[in-house]
């Protein structure tokens, strides 16, 4: 099979509305999707209490989010494995090889992405806007959040990146969630699955819905953006 | 004298060295002071402590006649001590909800913040601003959209750092303009500045910072 006939074959597999290819596309969406809602709050909490507080340990607490940013998610899904499987302490939850237990993998992946980004966009900001808010009268909830609101772009930024890390990932979903058909397979556990049986065609159509998630989650955050002129020419 | 602010001693040391000690600080109310020093004597310094925005140690603190802290800063002079940076930050929403934004944070009826928005946005004489971007308005208008959100807060004492530097021609002269009505509306107002036109207008009283020590002198009268 030609390249060709592949990506003519996944545009028909796509359009044919096959029920099993788009249960995939939901299970990888809601388990992306549900992971970044879990972990979004805790994460910009975290990132903004990390930029703006300091603690013993802070130092520590920045490198481990950094370096985390480039562990490996198949160590991530070996790590969740040990903690979920049946002799682990979580074991008791029977979350090994369910949308749950890919879900708290999820949660784990894109927290040291939406921690570090957030810092590093808090960090970034004017200290006048936090000094601003509070001679005007903000309580510390408001502090955080009207810098927050300054930095909105920054954190948009980190939520999708972290959601592109999330629904991405291959191998934390496949050690977690096990690929079961109709249950835990998502769209990249899947693509691996039939690339590796020489099925092609539904490769090409996931990884055509990756591409497409992509361009609809970037065109969202222009659009918000709003302004999108280039910077001021000083030259 | 009615003593809005009174500070029996007040330092600063940035690690080893001592920026300031000051002894016996009064501020009267409805009294405009400018506060000159030479670069680096500490008058930044001086005003970021008294907006609560640095620590120091302070004895003997009292505001409206009770005692005060300053670390922690106490709430009532949070609620009547308002700080403008020399460059004030504009946060990115629109000039009148920049003016309201002090107003919101005290819970502020909707209804009443846009009755007192409206007030500060023709006080300040910047209607045609009302709806702009803040982050593209010059220098002045900036400076003007911050007194204005600083006035609305009706606050005791303000603390203005280098209002007109950096501002020249008609910018400035509106901003100084503004500077007597303050005043007359009964708030205190600290300006540091080497500004002579904020320094010769009518009532001011001149607070010189040198080698560490507060100087008080006569004010200029019309």
């Amino acid at each position: 099979m030609s390249l060709f006939d592949a990506i003519r074959d996944a545009f028909a597999l796509l359009f044919s509305g096959d029920a099993a290819l788009w249960q995939i596309i939901w299970v990888s969406l809601k388990t992306s999707i549900v992971g970044l809602v879990v972990a979004t709050p805790l994460a910009v909490l975290a990132g903004y209490v990390i930029a703006t507080h300091e603690f013993a340990g802070r130092r520590i607490v920045i490198w481990l989010a950094q370096a985390a940013l480039s562990l490996p998610t198949v160590l991530i899904g070996l790590l969740l494995y040990l903690m979920l499987s049946r002799s682990g302490p979580f074991g008791s939850l029977q979350w090994l090889f369910t949308q749950t237990g890919i879900i708290a993998g999820q949660v784990l992946i894109v927290l040291p992405v939406l921690i570090a980004f957030t810092l590093s966009a808090v960090q970034a900001a004017d200290p006048r806007l936090a000094e601003t808010a509070i001679v005007h009268g903000a309580s510390k909830w408001h502090v955080m959040l009207t810098v927050l609101h300054e930095v909105r772009f920054g954190v948009m930024a980190a939520i999708i990146n972290g959601f592109g890390r999330a629904i991405s990932e291959v191998g934390c979903a496949m050690m977690v969630g096990g690929n079961i058909a109709g249950d835990t397979r998502t769209i990249t556990t899947a693509i691996a699955l039939e690339t590796s049986k020489g099925e092609f065609a539904q490769g090409i159509a996931l990884g055509i819905v990756l591409v497409a998630v992509a361009l609809a989650i970037n065109a969202a955050m222009l659009l918000v953006q709003g302004d999108t002129r280039p910077a001021r020419d000083i030259s | 004298m009615n003593a809005l602010l009174t500070i029996e001693r007040l330092q600063k040391h940035f690690h080893q060295r001592q920026l300031f000690d000051l002894q016996n600080l009064t501020i009267a109310s409805a009294q405009a002071y400018v506060l000159t020093g030479a670069n680096g004597a500490g008058k930044s310094t001086l005003m970021r402590v008294l907006a609560g925005l640095e620590p120091a140690e302070v004895t003997n603190a009292r505001f409206m006649d009770q005692p005060v802290s300053f670390f922690p800063y106490s709430r009532t002079m949070r609620d009547a001590i308002v700080y403008v940076h020399q460059h004030p930050v504009m946060f990115s929403t629109s000039v009148a909800d920049n003016i309201g934004y002090g107003l919101k944070m005290r819970g502020v009826p909707k209804r009443v913040i846009a009755e007192k928005v409206d007030e500060a946005i023709a006080w300040a004489g910047i209607g045609h601003l009302r709806k702009s971007v803040p982050a593209y308005l010059s220098g002045g208008e900036k400076q003007r959209v911050a007194l204005a959100r600083a006035r609305v807060l009706d606050p005791k004492l303000l603390l203005l750092d280098e209002p007109t530097a950096n501002l020249d021609g008609a910018a400035r002269e509106q901003v100084i303009a503004l500077i007597p009505q303050l005043v007359g509306e009964g708030s205190s107002v600290i300006m540091a500045c080497h500004d002579r036109d904020l320094i010769a207008l009518p009532g001011v009283q001149r607070l010189k910072l040198r080698d560490g020590r507060l100087e008080l002198r006569e004010a200029h009268h019309a």
